[in-house]
């Protein structure tokens, strides 16, 4: 892999203002969808077709408000002449990336750089004070804090050596843009290889413990269901969540809905009976619908009005299924989606 | 509101020593062991765990975990109900323990077909309010509510005496808080099952609206103020986008709402969903445009549908992951648009429910 040295001296963040202004300027793109600064701290995602509308784009927002992949599907849902240039964290890069599988994004026009995330801070302890690449470790989403996968996605992904940012080809998209930003200049990558895989290193230990403990307090339909005992059941999770694109989701059909004699039956067998069996077919059968494709992005559980761990709990299921057919979600675009019959079978594994 | 002309004269009232939650237990407890209800449908704190659950209790044992009236909507009880009713109506009877926005709730539901009060016994409550349970309250577990005070809706809530589809009401929120547990028996079949209950007398009471008459002004003048002080009260179009500005699109106060029932909501129809190739050309021409689109589109869009319905149970703001006092918006248009339709959303199963039609033109009169 090579180095491609990119606005040197500046901060990350600059860097990524910077290849944004030269897209469109240099006619590489039609648009470049990035972050934006919002009224009163708030940020969303905007389409810009001219280096006048970047004026408050924020490359690096310290939130993450709608997960980037979503707001992609809405602007590259089908075939289009127009190209565009999307500027995301790697998580969104490789939902991106699986919704594309999925046939949801077309991907033809389409270039997706990414950056060494620093993460974000979650969504409730965002005080509005915090600066952009400055978040305390603390406040970080559970997700970013165990991510092993927070650089080198998408078609190219913009990381740091050794104070330098160098611009770094990862397909033969990312490859045309290095050439038609006219970079050249090569720079060593040793800093950050050594860095990252410490990082990696580091977050897939977190993981691991973090999934250990997990998997315990989840074992059997009992704890699954305490574990769901706060759930409102708003579906912000699903509504959230990049991968779960279907309009209709087919849980919510009404013929799935258990009746309620089964309700009083249940109720009669042991005394009492929660209402909850609904919530979990909900979660059971979201799991079992996309799991595989779960990029460990935290979306859904920064969404979770009710504070349950719920990404935590997919992206798990989700770790086990793909190691399972030896799948890495996002980082593939050539990589086929393991049949989706399959999965369903494998959530029995982890049912009981 | 006007509409509270029937019950002046006083009522009968079932009477017992002590706390209110002892109270009903006890009735629930006498009606399933008798066989007058099958089941409880009932808020319960689950053993072991710090949450509460809707649950349907059918051992008279078990009604000790019953937790009646506790001040937290973790789900608007009408979205349960009609859950449970919307295919089938309930086969067998069930007592159910519901505040009075949520029994109005869910009577706009069977008014549109979305559940069925049949088999159903309601016990209800004058209402002193629920907790604020979301995150962006600061009650990052999501779980004991209570923990900063009752919510927005409820301090302005002045529809808080359950009207006639309760069949008993239990005098909670009062002028003088009473020390023993009363209960008014509003139906005929209230009255009959009260014949049979050991442990309580049955006395002649004043009327409940007799009872909470200083609450009532309180809660009006509360309201008022609310409704001409609110940031949202007949606002602009920027004042809307900075309300919603930090919206992230997540539905949560949509699929919360006990009146939003539909299965695939308008707004996520091609009807309303902007295809990418009209995106691309507002981007074009604007310059710059955000993705997605529509956000304010979807909470207008719904204002516009639920405002002649929104019964003010503020579980729409409780839902938000981020804090958007939706429910003040919904409530400030209920206010406005409720009167205009001549509309009291589930005050009784007969008013017929404002027109369709009307529906398209009112959010003009709410927006400008
Ligand atoms: S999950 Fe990883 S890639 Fe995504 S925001 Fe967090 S650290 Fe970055
Ligand atoms: S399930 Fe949650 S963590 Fe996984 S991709 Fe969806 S939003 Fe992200
Ligand atoms: S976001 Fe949380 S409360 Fe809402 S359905 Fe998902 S898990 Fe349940
Ligand atoms: S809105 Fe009114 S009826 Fe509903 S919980 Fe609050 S006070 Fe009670
Ligand atoms: S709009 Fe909000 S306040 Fe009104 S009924 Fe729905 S959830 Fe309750
Ligand atoms: S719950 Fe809050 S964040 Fe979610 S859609 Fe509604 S207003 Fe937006």
């Amino acid at each position: 892999m090579r180095g491609l040295v990119t606005s040197p001296g500046l901060p990350l963040r600059e860097a990524l203002l910077e290849l944004a202004y030269s897209a469109l300027r240099e006619g590489y793109a039609d648009f470049v969808m990035v972050p934006s600064r919002g009224p009163g701290d708030s940020y969303s995602w905007i389409l810009a077709g001219t280096p006048d509308a970047l004026t408050s784009a924020e490359p690096l927002p310290p939130v993450m408000t709608v997960q980037g992949a979503r707001a992609l599907s809405s602007a590259a849902g089908e075939p289009s002449s127009r190209r565009i240039l999307a500027i995301m964290r790697p998580c969104e890069a490789r939902a991106a990336v699986e919704v594309m599988k999925l046939r949801q994004i077309d991907h033809a026009n389409l270039t997706l750089v990414t950056m060494d995330c620093p993460g974000v801070i979650q969504l409730d302890l965002y005080d509005g004070a915090a600066e952009p690449e400055e978040c305390d470790p603390a406040n970080l989403r559970p997700a970013c804090r165990q991510c092993s996968e927070f650089t080198a996605c998408g078609d190219a992904c913009i990381v740091r050596s050794a104070d330098s940012n160098l611009l770094l080809p990862l397909t033969a998209k990312g490859g045309e843009l290095a050439s038609s930003l006219g970079l050249e200049e090569q720079g060593s990558l040793d800093e950050w290889s050594k860095r990252t895989e410490e990082l990696r290193a580091l977050r897939l230990g977190t993981a691991e413990g973090a999934r250990t403990e997990l998997r315990q307090q989840v074992a059997g339909i009992g704890r699954l269901s305490d574990f769901f005992a706060d759930c409102i059941g708003c579906r912000a999770c699903r509504t959230v969540c990049p991968i779960c694109y279907c309009r209709q989701c087919f849980i919510d059909m009404k013929d799935r809905r258990s009746p309620a004699s089964s309700h009083l039956d249940r109720s009669r067998r042991s005394g009492a009976a929660r209402l909850v069996s609904d919530t979990l077919l909900f979660h059971i059968g979201r799991m079992a619908h996309m799991s595989i494709s779960c990029v460990g992005c935290g979306m859904c559980e920064d969404a979770c009005p009710a504070g349950i761990p719920v990404g935590r709990l997919v992206s798990m299921v989700g770790a086990g299924t793909s190691a399972l057919f030896d799948y890495r979600a996002g980082k593939d675009p050539e990589e086929p989606l393991p049949l989706n019959t399959f999965v369903e079978e494998e959530l029995h594994e982890f049912e009981d | 509101m006007s509409s509270r002309t029937e019950a002046t004269a006083g009522g009968r009232y079932i009477r017992c020593p002590g706390d209110h939650v002892e109270g009903v237990r006890s009735i629930l407890r006498q009606l399933l062991v008798s066989g007058s209800v099958k089941a409880v449908f009932s808020l319960r704190s689950i053993p072991g765990n710090e949450s509460f659950s809707y649950s349907l209790i059918s051992d008279p044992r078990l009604v000790e975990e019953a937790v009646p009236f506790h001040p937290l909507m973790p789900v608007q009880a009408a979205r349960a109900l009609s859950q449970l009713t919307v295919s089938r109506p309930l086969e067998e009877k069930v007592a159910v323990i519901i505040r009075p926005c949520e029994l109005r709730a869910f009577i706009e539901n069977v008014k549109q077909s979305q559940g069925s009060v049949e088999n159903m016994f309601f016990i209800s409550c004058t209402c002193p309010g629920v907790g604020d349970s979301g995150k962006a309250s600061g009650n990052d577990s999501g779980k004991s509510g209570g923990g900063s005070g009752y919510r927005t809706a409820c301090s302005v809530c002045t529809d808080f005496v359950p009207g006639d589809p309760a069949d008993m009401v239990l005098l909670l929120e009062a002028d003088e808080s009473p020390e023993d547990t009363r209960i008014l028996l509003r139906s005929e079949a209230a009255a009959s099952m009260a014949e049979d209950l050991t442990g309580f007398e049955i006395v002649q009471g004043p009327s409940l609206e007799q009872l909470t008459r200083a609450v009532a002004r309180r809660r009006s003048l509360q309201r008022q103020d609310f409704i001409e002080k609110g940031p949202s009260a007949g606002s602009g179009l920027e004042e809307l986008v900075s309300l919603f500005a930090k919206c992230i699109g997540c539905r949560a106060c949509r699929q919360a709402c006990p009146l939003c029932t539909c299965l695939l909501c308008d707004y996520e129809t091609a009807r309303t969903i902007y295809p990418p190739s009209l995106i691309g050309h507002e981007a074009e021409r604007r310059g710059a445009l955000r993705v997605p689109p529509g956000t304010l589109q979807f909470h207008l869009g719904r204002l516009n549908h639920i405002a002649p319905y929104c019964t003010g149970c503020g579980q729409c703001s409780d839902a938000c992951p981020v804090g958007i006092p939706v429910a003040d918006l919904f409530i400030r248009a209920g206010s406005l648009v409720q009167p205009a339709l001549e509309y009291h959303p589930g005050r009784n199963m007969e008013d017929p429910t404002p027109l369709s039609t009307y529906r398209a033109d009112e959010l003009e009169e709410i927006t400008d």
